[in-house]
């Protein structure tokens, strides 16, 4: 009995341990490298077509909440989310414009005056495309793990603050292109994106872009 | 002769505003014994159960939509939670009976006539055990009428399936709030649509299963 709580007390330690050990933080030199990196990928980066899967973690619930699609992206600002699973939904930014299809039901919104959903647009492009390294609009904190390269982004604008407590992309060592997004709440809620399937210029129609 | 002129104008008078006024919600019904003294609705009674719907809101044109998300946490107390699709959270209710407590809303929706009339929708909602005061039935449904401060609920049953259908909040005289309701299995509701009478606003919520 009293091996069996040592053991676990070992165990959880070690695994505390490794838990922080996976996560470094990067060295000066390794940040400027990984943002040339990834701004050049970025700047070669004419369309992106991926699969992604999302869950929304609440921490009153039992299981998180799971949807998955598609999504489109062509240079410089039109992007498209597609909801599959398990409902239809998708969400155009194109033009200073947002498009919605709810299951068949069309809406616009014009977000030409609304300072929050530009905000919200460049957050979802840049969580696409990588391009977040903004320092006049995050406090950004870089690590590295075996298999990523992690940007931790704090919003500094109140209104954004109130909505995003925390962005964590995750880029793959290998394309430094973004392969999982987490966004969490103020709440500490949070949801987790990660993409799958990835095509780097693929041809995309722009018809893809109409509602 | 002249008591019985009063009288009788009272009468008619009296009868004259009981049958331009009264709701119609149960017109033409029989009405019954009450065989139950409480009404339990089942739709949102179970711990351990995520209940996710997809839902759409139309408000004067406005449509809109988000999950809504429903967690009974304990015996008392259900959490109501609407997220946009992205997953951001745009209000965070808690209600325990009479009792409601806004946990969260985002600014552009903390606004005091939002909130009374989302409150009295998942009030209506969320709420399990209906005091049953009157009983009423017609060929297809049984109706339990239930008091509501100085409201009613009207809770109509299907007479085939027992299945709970349609709750119809109502003054002495006159329809709030229609809730429809659609079941499968009689223990979940797989689509539910909350119609309000005296403002154009619709909320239709549809079962999502992970």
């Amino acid at each position: 009995m009293k091996n069996n709580i040592l053991f676990s007390v070992l165990f959880l330690s070690f695994s505390l341990f490794s838990g922080f050990a996976q996560e470094q933080k990067m060295a000066d030199s390794e940040i400027s490298a990984f943002k040339n990196a990834v701004n050049a990928t970025a700047k070669n980066t004419k369309t992106l077509t991926t699969d992604f899967t999302q869950s929304k973690h609440m921490d009153f619930l039992s299981k998180d909440i799971e949807t998955s699609g598609k999504m489109n992206f062509k240079t410089p600002n039109m992007l498209q989310w597609q909801y599959v699973k398990p409902y239809q939904y998708s969400i155009i930014f194109k033009n200073n414009k947002i498009f919605i299809n709810d299951a068949g039901k069309k809406n616009n919104i014009d977000k030409g005056n609304s300072k929050m959903f530009d905000k919200l647009n460049k957050l979802i492009v840049g969580s696409v495309n990588g391009n977040m390294f903004d320092e006049n609009e995050f406090t950004i904190s870089y690590f590295k793990t075996k298999d990523f390269n992690i940007t931790k982004l704090l919003p500094k604008d109140a209104a954004l603050k109130k909505y995003v407590k925390q962005m964590e992309l995750y880029f793959d060592k290998t394309g430094n292109t973004v392969s999982q997004v987490k966004m969490i709440e103020p709440s500490n809620d949070y949801t987790k994106i990660i993409f799958k399937n990835k095509a780097i210029n693929a041809k995309i129609d722009d018809s893809v872009f109409n509602n | 002769m002249q008591k019985l002129m009063i009288r009788f104008s009272i009468i008619s008078i009296l009868s004259l505003v009981f049958t331009s006024c009264a709701v119609k919600t149960v017109k033409d019904f029989d009405k019954m014994e009450v065989t139950s003294q409480v009404y339990k609705t089942p739709y949102f009674s179970d711990k351990n159960e995520d209940y996710i719907y997809k839902a759409s809101i139309s408000v004067y044109g406005n449509d809109f939509g988000g999950i809504f998300i429903v967690k009974k946490t304990n015996e008392t107390t259900h959490r109501a939670v609407f997220t946009t699709e992205f997953g951001n959270t745009l209000f965070d209710f808690e209600i325990s009976g009479n009792d409601f407590k806004v946990n969260h809303i985002i600014e552009e929706l903390d606004r005091k006539i939002l909130i009374n009339t989302l409150k009295r929708d998942f009030m209506l909602l969320l709420k399990e055990d209906f005091k049953v005061a009157e009983q009423y039935e017609n060929e297809n449904f049984k109706v339990y009428k239930s008091p509501d401060s100085k409201r009613f609920n009207y809770l109509f049953i299907n007479k085939s399936d027992s299945k709970f259908s349609k709750l119809v909040h109502a003054t002495k005289s006159k329809e709030k709030i229609n809730i429809e309701y659609l079941s499968e299995n009689n223990t979940l509701a797989d689509k539910i649509v909350i119609q309000h009478k005296n403002i154009k606003l619709r909320i239709e919520l549809n079962k999502i299963t992970n």
